[in-house]
């Protein structure tokens, strides 16, 4: 099992009671930030990720969200690359992983292909490449793009951008959407001819079925904690993965679990309960339904689907008057001892197969020695009881940076 | 073509070298009229009704909006597309030796008033209904606030009279939920593919073409449209040499629903006088 450090760069001083007035993207009013704080909250999130790099993460994690109070991440290469050039001064093994530049939403394909490279080559070959589709409210509002054409956009980005990693020779590209003379970008990736891809989605079906079928990774962030919606879309990923005849191999799933440790359950509530519920209230839960979906990003089938659903509702509609124990309770976040954390973990792991953990330890308001402490705990304390959980069933991850690609290059 | 007024038809035609299949709703008798619908989609409704009393009405259905057919709009690549389309249909149509009427609303208005300047002798005469297709920096149209707002929120932007029949008939949904999530879906995808072309600032350079307009032109405006204000009334007016603007008091950004019987007057009238 993998598990690598998630983060998310919020602004940790949102004012109590934010989402009542305003909302956490597009129009969040910057009023509220006074500018040392940010400062703060922005250096500490890179400073916790080296943090997660040097007590033992597999890999560190991080997101894009334009014009975003909760993650303030308009271009996570930057962010990946301070980590990527330190970790490797400092001679530490930890894959980056980017989750990703936004391919529905850029305007600029070759850029990400060109940092994507970059990223590989100054991580000596640790760079996973994420290829999100983009939130409708960053792709559709934020970027301005017709929501119709985000996912046209992101099928010919993602082809144009392999094709930039691994054809040898310069070649035009007569796009729909993007037209290039000469494609030759320098650098190119040192994991040829492409690092492992991940894919972020929400499970949509066709969104598995293209990800089996290009023999990618299927990250889900969902937000709801693997209880409320995670049976759905799991057993709908392995039961599609046996229809396209691949194995159940556990490294083809990443999950994200937000996760707060503590000595003792109760002394985890004291610490961690104020902060998580000012994440989801200010945060995820002061994102507007609508914007996720702008008119034209989702089929009428889909919508009337997520409309006429009967399954258990997520939580994400109810997170800006999220409870501690709403949250505990659907498992949205695990928190607690290292006991019970590891307990809840194993559990969800082994039951849905999930062989890459990406686990988020700061939230919200949550300070920087709160954070380092959570890192320390987990692991210390619960990442050695993830590590061997699929040791017994021998299975290879194919989705993880090669040995081969990074020999010689610490 | 001999049907009742009130009989509406379902026709379609082939355009686009066979790639798209357009449904239009046909009434009426008399002159050819080129109804082009708003952003939600074409709705029959009392307006077209008596249109169809005096012409024989086509109402084109936007690509991708017609239930069924949702992936029409991968076939419209551009908003030249767009326009070229419509120039082919009503040559299908067998509108090239008698010209029509082109009404058009909103963003149906844009499309209407950009073929009227793209093709100066397609149409006999233009009335344009609060039309898209214009910007000016000091009175921003709040179009993607609108369409990426609350469903709640969306008829303060079209109505002075949220509460008339006419603006609670054009919100009303099916009963059963599972009509109802059919019809949101629908409605809510129908946004999505006008919006393609209208997105996030339905400014394709009209303002550059509008002096190319030269049949007689009609322009109604309500003085309270919370969606396109006013001044864009003038804007257009301005730029079609002899047009006629009509500003309604009292009235928001679908002029028929809130002024049925006004607007109906000064439509009726230009009409009459023009077609």
């Amino acid at each position: 099992m993998k598990v690598s450090l998630f983060e998310q760069v919020p602004y940790r001083y949102m004012p109590e009671g934010f989402e009542n007035q305003h909302n956490s993207v597009v129009t969040a009013p910057y009023q509220v930030v006074e500018p040392a704080r940010m400062t703060e909250s922005l250096f500490s999130a890179y400073a916790e990720l080296m943090g997660g790099a040097r007590a033992g993460f597999d890999g560190i994690c991080v997101t894009e969200h334009s014009q975003s109070s909760y993650d303030i991440s308009p271009n996570p290469t930057l962010l990946a690359s301070a980590v990527a050039c330190a970790a490797r001064a400092e001679h530490l093994d930890v894959a980056i992983t980017v989750l990703g530049r936004s391919l529905g939403k850029t305007r600029e394909p070759l850029k990400i292909a060109e940092e994507y490279a970059l990223l590989d080559c100054v991580s000596g070959g640790r760079l996973i490449a994420g290829f999100p589709v983009g939130l409708s409210y960053d792709a559709n509002l934020n970027a301005s793009l017709p929501a119709v054409e985000t996912r046209e956009r992101y099928r010919e980005h993602r082809e144009l951008i392999l094709k930039a990693w691994s054809e040898p020779l310069p070649f035009p590209w007569n796009g729909r959407f993007e037209k290039y003379g000469q494609v030759n970008i320098w650098p190119r990736p040192v994991q040829q001819p492409h690092p492992p891809i991940w894919i972020p989605g929400t499970g949509s079906p066709g969104t598995l079925r293209d990800i089996l079928s290009q023999d990618y990774v299927f990250v889900y962030l969902s937000w709801d904690g693997p209880k409320l919606t995670g049976r759905q879309v799991f057993d709908r990923y392995w039961e599609l993965a046996d229809e396209l005849g691949r194995d159940r191999n556990p490294y083809r799933l990443a999950f994200l679990q937000v996760v707060a440790v503590s000595e003792t359950d109760e002394r985890a509530e004291r610490e961690y309960a104020r902060h998580l519920e000012a994440h989801y209230r200010s945060g995820l839960g002061a994102i507007p339904h609508t914007a996720m979906a702008v008119p034209g990003y989702a089929e009428p089938a889909a919508i009337e689907g997520m409309l006429r659903s009967t399954g258990p509702a997520g939580m994400l509609s109810r997170m800006k008057t999220a409870t501690y124990a709403e949250i505990v309770d659907s498992q949205v976040a695990i928190v607690g001892s290292p006991a019970t954390v590891a307990d809840q973990i194993e559990a969800f792991v082994r039951e849905f197969r999930i062989g890459n953990l990406l686990v988020m330890l700061q939230n919200g308001s949550m300070p920087r020695d709160l954070t380092e402490k959570n890192i320390s705990l987990f692991t210390e304390e619960v990442l050695p009881r993830l590590r061997p959980v699929w040791d017994a069933e021998g299975w290879e991850n194919h989705w993880w940076p090669r040995d081969a690609a990074i020999e010689g290059a610490v | 073509m001999a049907a009742g007024p009130d009989a509406v038809r379902d026709e379609t035609v082939e355009v686009w070298d066979g790639r798209l299949r357009l449904h239009v709703k046909v009434a009426g008798d008399g002159p050819p009229l080129l109804f082009f619908h708003p952003l939600p989609g074409l709705a029959w409704g009392p307006l077209l009704g008596r249109l169809a009393r005096r012409h024989t009405v086509y109402a084109p259905e936007h690509p991708g909006t017609s239930p069924g057919d949702p992936q029409a709009i991968r076939e419209v690549q551009t908003y030249w597309e767009l326009l070229l389309i419509y120039t082919e249909l009503a040559g299908q149509l067998g509108l090239g030796s008698e010209r029509p009427v082109a009404i058009g609303q909103s963003f149906g208005g844009m499309v209407a008033a950009d073929l009227a300047a793209s093709f100066p002798r397609l149409f006999s005469a233009l009335v344009l209904l609060a039309p898209l297709g214009l910007w000016r920096d000091d009175a921003p149209i709040p179009l993607m606030e609108m369409v990426s707002g609350p469903p709640s929120d969306v008829p303060k932007y079209l109505y002075a009279h949220p509460g008339s029949d006419a603006a609670q008939a054009a919100q009303a949904l099916p009963a059963d939920p599972a009509q109802q999530a059919k019809a949101i879906a629908q409605a809510t995808w129908n946004v999505g593919c006008t919006t393609k072309f209208a997105w996030p600032i339905a400014d394709h350079g009209l303002g550059r073409r509008l002096h190319r307009v030269q049949v007689p032109t009609l322009i109604v405006w309500g003085r309270e449209d919370a969606l396109v204000p006013v001044g864009y009334a003038e804007e257009f007016g301005r730029r079609i040499a002899g047009s006629r603007v009509e500003v309604l008091d009292d009235c928001g950004h679908v002029v028929q629903a809130d002024q049925p019987e006004r607007s109906w007057t000064a439509i009726s009238g230009f009409l009459a006088g023009e077609a």
